[in-house]
């Protein structure tokens, strides 16, 4: 028998005797479940309540009016609403609620008309920009308007005649703020 | 020249950071969401208004399209001339052309008549004028139209609606015959207002 045929024999014996003895080995154990559960992530999102206001427009009269065909005189105030769900989960969650954009006077004269600044209300109460909002709020609709007034002291033919304003750059979002506790991750 | 073994891996090992850095840059930043308004354009409404003389069915824009305003010259019934003691009749018939979206009523007034003689006729002082509202220009010849009239008159017009301003022209009973073919002018401003 050469040197490589006792080799081989011998490297069979030890696994062998590696397989034989294996349940032979461990001492004492126990073990435990961590039982750490699982970790869900919260949730955080603004949207377009439609199912109560998409978003319309209304005059001094409570008319809901088209306002790509609608055309406004002076002492008339337009009114925009609009509804927004706020979803806001997690044990840690905050948030603040901020209207974006403003309305822009293209050719109106500035004299001419006031347009107050966009509110967000949560029923009755108003929500301003620096109001940490909670998962209290999780689920609520709130509803933001705009109003734009045509003023009656307008005067001879101000403002007559393919004048407008656009409102297409107002917008609202919601940032979350940092959880109390610094993560640096 | 060789590269140290250790100046590679310091230089590996900075790369993989700053394009670590560059990785992560995204989500420094928290949950946030964003809706637009969707508000679109507020548009104003044109303030129109027309004349329109009934006879000749001449009809403007109050205010042209420069922006001055328009004068519009109307006709009387009878046409032509006027004697000593009778009246002549004319009206301007206003049209609220607005494209206003809500209610836009209007307030269209015939101001202090302005007669002035006609190359130093003398007829002026023997003239004068009332104004009366009415719904058509038709009525503007009936003489009943201006019982209690006085010379001035204004009339309410919805929106999409028109009226009417009639006015008679009567010269006095005591003109003299001197005056025969003589003429004035007799100038009406108009002014028109939102209500």
């Amino acid at each position: 028998m050469n040197k490589m045929a006792k080799g081989a024999i011998a490297s069979g014996v030890g696994v062998v005797l590696l397989v034989g003895g294996g349940g032979t080995l461990a001492t004492w154990n126990q073990a435990q479940t961590a039982s750490m559960g699982s970790i869900v992530s919260g949730d955080l999102n603004l949207e377009v309540n439609s199912a109560t206001n998409i978003g319309k427009w209304t005059n001094a009269a409570g008319t809901v009016v088209d306002v790509k065909a609608y055309k406004v005189v002076p002492g008339e105030t337009l009114t925009y609403t609009q509804d927004l769900k706020v979803t806001l989960t997690g044990d840690q969650m905050a948030a603040k609620l901020a209207v974006t954009g403003t309305g822009v006077n293209t050719t109106f004269l500035d004299k001419n008309v006031v347009v107050a600044p966009t509110t967000i209300k949560d029923g009755v109460k108003a929500i301003a920009a620096d109001d940490v909002l909670t998962p209290s709020v999780n689920g609520h609709v709130v509803t933001a308007s705009t109003t734009f007034t045509f003023k009656t002291s307008t005067d001879a033919r101000d403002g007559a005649g393919a004048k407008s304003y656009e409102f297409g750059g107002v917008g609202y979002k919601l940032v979350q703020q940092a959880p109390p506790a610094p993560n640096s991750l | 020249m060789r590269t140290p073994r250790a100046l590679k891996a310091a230089g590996l090992v900075l790369a993989a950071v700053v394009l670590g850095l560059l990785t992560v840059q995204g989500t420094y930043a928290l949950w946030n969401a964003a809706v637009n308004s969707n508000a679109g354009t507020v548009q104003a409404a044109d303030f129109r208004v027309s004349l329109t003389d009934g006879p000749t069915n001449t009809s403007m824009d109050m205010t042209l399209a420069d922006g001055t305003a328009a004068t519009i010259a109307l006709s009387t019934t009878p046409i032509g001339v006027v004697v000593p003691g009778q009246s002549v009749y004319t009206g301007v018939q206003l049209g609220n052309a607005t494209n206003a979206g809500g209610d836009f009523t209007i307030k269209a007034g015939a101001g202090e008549p302005v007669i002035t003689d006609t190359s130093g006729s003398g007829v002026a002082s023997l003239l004068s004028v009332k104004a009366v509202g009415a719904d058509a220009l038709a009525q503007c010849t009936s003489a009943a139209l201006y019982a209690g009239a006085q010379t001035t008159a204004s009339v309410s017009i919805a929106k999409n609606a028109s009226k009417v301003l009639c006015f008679q022209v009567t010269l006095a009973g005591n003109a003299p015959g001197s005056l025969q073919g003589k003429s004035a002018g007799i100038s009406l401003p108009l002014a028109v207002e939102q209500l």
